[in-house]
């Protein structure tokens, strides 16, 4: 037979400091006892002879009574010292169970992203939240009042600390509990994780600190910045010596259908022509049923009303043409039909600045003779064929206004009357010239840059090239001699095409392939570079295997794109013979729509986020936004300290994070703008969860103590560390008392 | 101007004086009453003055035979009668060094045991001497200091006062030896006051007292001890330094006090219990009180006692 001990008393000591103290101050009513033998008074008796006898009988009883007195004084002060310390007991100790009193932090992560409104049906809790809600509170309530702190962090981005600091009134920290609202926004686990350590790190090293998550377990929460959390979990398990525990409120099964984007298929709505909105709708889990969706355009429901869609976890967009739009902002609003559970996805808005024209703005580097010889015309001709004979096509139908200037009177435009800037042929541009050029790219506008023959590569490179308007340096013009064969585009049009290019799918006889180059302009175009490669240069004859050279590149610079042309737009300057094809205005066209913007982007915005207004927004009286029930929300100018953002350094007005999706309205004075805010789908629509395994693989594979959707059975919390202190305490008292009535029973406080 | 220490006066304080002056009545009616329990003459002779009535026993003197009394009640009673004698009240006062100790006062003022007692012994002296009875002074330490006869001059009270001023406290005690040399000396039955704190051995004590009994002396013996003997009210860690080469002891007071005060309380009841034992009134006075409450006190005590 074994025998096994355990420890009867078994503690820590929080601050053995004030326990050695306590040690060393036991020497004092020794010393004390020592100095009065040496300190008396004098004095001549004469009944010395009763004093000797009493002396004799009671000589023992006298040490005895001194000694105990010097004891009880000595423990007094050591366990003083030691309640003072606050021993802590440790697990297995039974004694340290009676005597103890619990101590230590409990910090609760809570998610509260909107797949916390999950309806799963439970009694009492209707959401995954309010179920949440309940746990917290009912560990709380278990916590040991005036030794246990809480502190309570919300998972939904950002994490919240709702408390400052930890609190140890319990009734306020259930309170907080109660107050703990749904978010429309996602989850930032990580996020949560980080402030969970951050507030363990300030609390002191020895106390006892036990950490609750209480969340859904979404996949998307926990394995988006895997890694991140993975090396947080670590941290947690370091810090949390007292054990972490995870409640996981996901069900099983549990499946979510959402409109997680939608958005225009092209960059730029006009009135002039039909637009395609794509409407992402996905489906999470074992969805049962397929749902329906509506389209609606400012709240009036689109042809063709309610339809069947399909929902799959990977991307199904569903596309539907609108016609008859008339130019301004609109809100369109697609709305699913679903049995799911979490409806708050079921509805996503976009704000879309309907253009009704779009202004260009021709730069000429070349005036020719008559209208025609400049090197703008023939681009001119091709974005306003107005003056020219009616085109079915309905691309040319008139939609762009154009305005041709001479390089030298560039100076006198604002740019951000327009929505394009074409250079054609410029020759010298000058240092203001191309910043200027960037700041109206940056801001949202669109340069094309076309060739000519006053173009240098010095030039271009110390100025465009400087200022990110060209993808790469100009390195070389090809000029093609008269013996040599001329280049061509390399252009298929039964091989898949660039987006901008889509027209021309399987379109003969476009003149893409056909078209010769005699001249362009080679740029050093970098491998990895981000620039978009729309069409290329067949590479010279005989010489196959050299890379092709870019001919028409797209790249984005801030909120605008860039467009180079490496060959000419003036057939005059017999660079190519492209331009009389077909083709050519189509193309222009294409470039011209599929880059140009609406800058309805700022209009647009995610649960929890602000609403930046651009500065070049103009504004005539004080901003006001609401809400649809026509709640304000308060505007405040603030300068913008993002380095990387066109408007480093000036006022913007922006509002406060907007919590809750819906469409609202932004006043300017003169002006009125929608303004769609959505719940970030995305990141959050997808209510797959993770079990258990997951989990903990998640956090780093360390010991978690992983508990289901229901509230604790109370031994969970009897492993808690206990504070000794207060019964030490009460010894102590109880000792004072004893020495107090021992002093006054050997007559050391008698008094006449 | 006297030296406040040795003047007599010092024991004459007028409020004692005051008190024990309208005593001096009682006084004489005690110590006459006193005179009759003690010198009581066996025979009662003429020109004494009638006292009580006894029964007639056979074999009486039937001269003494109240035929008033019989003629009235046809019952023989015998007439008893006091007689005037001169009463000698010897006053045995301890002057050894433990009567020395005093805490009363301080410096010049100090009251100590020994004045006490001294006071006490003038009181009685002059209280004695005022109704022409005759005082005598016995002094004692380890042995028989001073000695005076008893007298009724009018200068003799003075006399005591002035040898009770003079003797040194400085030896050790020997009462019991004393008492015995005392009953020798003593030719005439007398009042004999023991004034002594009676810190000596209880065998010699007792046989001293005896002795004095046993020679017809009437005997009251006043233990006088401090306030501080009394309660011990000493808190300090103290060095006791014994009176009479008692040694000394280094203590905490407090803890020693129950029994020190339980063995006081033993000897005081066990002195007590002796003096009853051999008809000898023992009263303990406390040198912290006023006398003549204490000695008032004693004298009406007595006198109801002796009616």
């Amino acid at each position: 037979m074994v025998m096994t001990f355990q420890p009867a008393l078994a503690f820590a000591l929080v601050s053995p400091l004030l326990f050695w103290a306590g040690a060393g101050l036991v020497s004092v009513p020794i010393v004390i006892h020592i100095l009065n033998r040496r300190r008396f008074k004098v004095v001549p008796w004469a009944a010395m002879e009763f004093l000797l006898r009493a002396m004799k009988k009671n000589r023992r009883r006298l040490r005895f009574e001194q000694l105990l007195l010097l004891a009880t004084r000595c423990l007094v002060l050591l366990l003083a010292g030691l309640a003072l310390s606050r021993p802590l007991g440790c697990q297995d100790s039974s004694l340290a169970d009676l005597a103890g009193r619990r101590t230590g932090l409990h910090v609760f992560v809570i998610g509260n992203g909107y797949s916390m409104a999950y309806q799963a049906d439970r009694a009492g809790a209707k959401t995954h939240l309010d179920q949440a809600k309940i746990i917290a509170k009912a560990l709380i309530q278990r916590l040991s009042s005036g030794g246990e702190s809480v502190a309570i962090v919300t998972a939904s981005s950002p994490p919240v600390q709702i408390v400052s600091s930890p609190i140890y009134d319990l009734k306020a920290a259930e309170d907080a509990v109660n107050r703990i609202e749904q978010s429309y926004g996602a989850t930032d686990e990580a996020g949560a994780l980080a402030l969970a350590r951050d507030i363990a790190r300030r609390e002191p090293v020895n106390s006892n600190k036990t950490l609750y998550l209480i969340d859904d377990s979404t996949r998307v929460a926990w394995q988006t910045q895997g890694e991140v959390i993975g090396q947080l979990g670590r941290e947690l398990a370091g810090l949390y010596k007292s054990g972490i525990t995870h409640f996981n409120l996901g069900k099983p099964g549990q499946w979510n259908q959402a409109v997680v984007d939608l958005a225009p298929a092209d960059s730029l709505v006009t009135s002039r022509f039909p637009a395609n909105m794509v409407a992402d709708v996905r489906g999470y889990g074992p969805c049962p049923t397929e749902p329906r969706m509506v389209l609606k355009l400012d709240g009036v429901a689109l042809a063709p009303g309610v339809m069947n869609v399909r929902a799959t976890a990977a991307a199904s967009p569903q596309t539907i043409t609108v016609n008859g739009l008339t130019p301004g902002i609109h809100v369109f609003t697609a709305s699913l039909f679903s049995d799911n559970r979490l409806p708050i996805d079921d509805v996503r808005y976009r704000a879309v600045n309907v253009v009704g024209q779009i202004k260009v703005l021709i730069v000429e580097g070349e005036r020719g003779v008559g209208g025609q010889g400049s090197s703008g015309a023939f681009l001119d001709a091709a974005l306003n064929p107005s003056g020219y004979a009616a085109s079915n096509d309905s691309k040319s139908a008139g939609y762009v206004a154009t305005e041709r200037i001479s390089d030298l009177e560039w100076g006198d435009k604002v740019l951000s009357d327009y929505r394009c800037v074409c250079l054609c042929g410029v020759g010298q541009i000058q240092e203001t010239q191309a910043a200027q050029l960037e700041q109206f790219v940056r801001e949202g506008g669109t340069v094309m840059v076309f060739m000519g023959d006053p173009v240098t590569a010095e030039n271009y490179n110390a100025t465009l090239y400087k200022h990110h308007l060209l993808p790469g340096p100009l390195t070389k013009r090809i000029v093609v001699s008269g013996d040599q064969t001329p280049r061509r585009f390399d252009f298929d049009p039964h091989r898949p095409l660039n987006r901008l290019l889509a027209d021309f799918q399987n379109q003969e006889q476009t003149g893409m392939d056909s078209a010769e180059v005699y001249s362009y302009w080679q740029m050093d175009l970098p491998a990895d570079s981000p620039a978009e490669r729309v069409l290329n240069f067949l590479p010279a004859a005989g010489t196959p295997n050299q890379p092709e050279d870019p001919a028409i590149t797209v790249h984005s610079l801030g909120a605008g794109q860039v467009v180079f042309y490496a060959t000419s737009a003036d057939p005059n300057a017999e660079w190519t013979t492209f331009m009389p094809h077909p083709a050519y205005p189509a193309l222009m066209h294409m470039l011209l729509l599929g880059t140009t913007r609406g800058n309805d982007s700022w209009m647009n915005v995610l649960v929890n986020h602000s609403l930046r207004v651009p500065p070049s927004i103009r504004w005539t009286a004080a901003p006001v936004l609401k809400d649809g029930n026509q709640t304000e929300y308060p505007m405040e100018l603030e300068t913008v300290t993002d380095a990387t953002s066109v408007y480093f350094g000036q006022s913007q007005y922006a509002s406060k994070p907007l919590a809750k999706p819906g469409v609202y309205s932004l006043s300017t004075g003169a002006d009125n703008y929608k303004i769609a805010v959505n719940v970030p789908a995305a990141q959050e629509a997808d209510v797959r969860t993770l079990d258990d395994t997951e989990v903990r693989k998640s956090l780093g594979d360390v010991e978690i103590d992983m508990q289901g959707d229901s509230v604790p059975a109370p031994a969970l919390e009897a492993e808690q560390g206990k504070d000794l202190g207060w019964g030490v305490m009460v010894v102590v008292l109880a000792l004072l008392a004893m020495e107090c009535f021992m002093a006054m029973r050997f007559g050391h406080h008698w008094r006449k | 101007m006297s030296d406040p220490a040795t003047d007599f006066r010092r024991y004459l304080e007028p409020r004692t004086l005051a008190r024990i002056g309208s005593l001096d009545l009682r006084a004489r009616l005690i110590v006459e009453g006193l005179m009759a329990g003690m010198h009581r003459s066996p025979y009662h002779g003429i020109s004494v003055e009638f006292a009580q009535h006894r029964q007639y026993v056979p074999g009486d003197d039937i001269r003494h035979v109240d035929w008033k009394v019989f003629a009235k009640t046809d019952k023989v009673y015998l007439k008893q009668y006091q007689e005037e004698t001169n009463l000698h009240l010897i006053c045995v006062v301890d002057a050894s060094e433990s009567m020395g100790y005093g805490s009363v006062g301080d410096g010049q003022a100090s009251w100590s045991k020994y004045d006490h007692a001294t006071a006490i012994a003038a009181a009685l002296s002059y209280l004695v001497i005022r109704q022409q009875d005759s005082v005598g002074l016995a002094i004692f330490d380890n042995e028989l200091r001073r000695y005076f006869k008893p007298s009724n001059s009018p200068g003799q009270w003075k006399t005591i006062t002035h040898e009770l001023l003079q003797v040194p406290r400085l030896k050790k005690t020997g009462t019991g030896r004393v008492l015995d040399q005392l009953a020798e000396k003593l030719t005439h039955r007398s009042l004999v006051v023991v004034l002594s704190d009676f810190f000596d051995d209880m065998d010699s004590v007792q046989q001293g007292l005896r002795h004095l009994r046993y020679r017809k002396h009437e005997v009251i013996a006043f233990q006088v001890l401090d306030p501080m003997e009394v309660e011990f009210p000493f808190q300090d860690v103290t060095l006791f330094k014994g009176l009479e080469e008692m040694g000394q002891l280094l203590t905490e007071p407090q803890s020693l006090r129950q029994g020190y005060l339980a063995e006081l309380s033993a000897f005081t009841t066990q002195l007590k219990k002796m003096c009853r034992g051999v008809h000898i009134d023992f009263t303990q006075l406390n040198s912290g009180q006023p006398l003549d409450v204490a000695l008032s006190g004693f004298l009406a005590v007595r006198a109801a006692s002796i009616r």
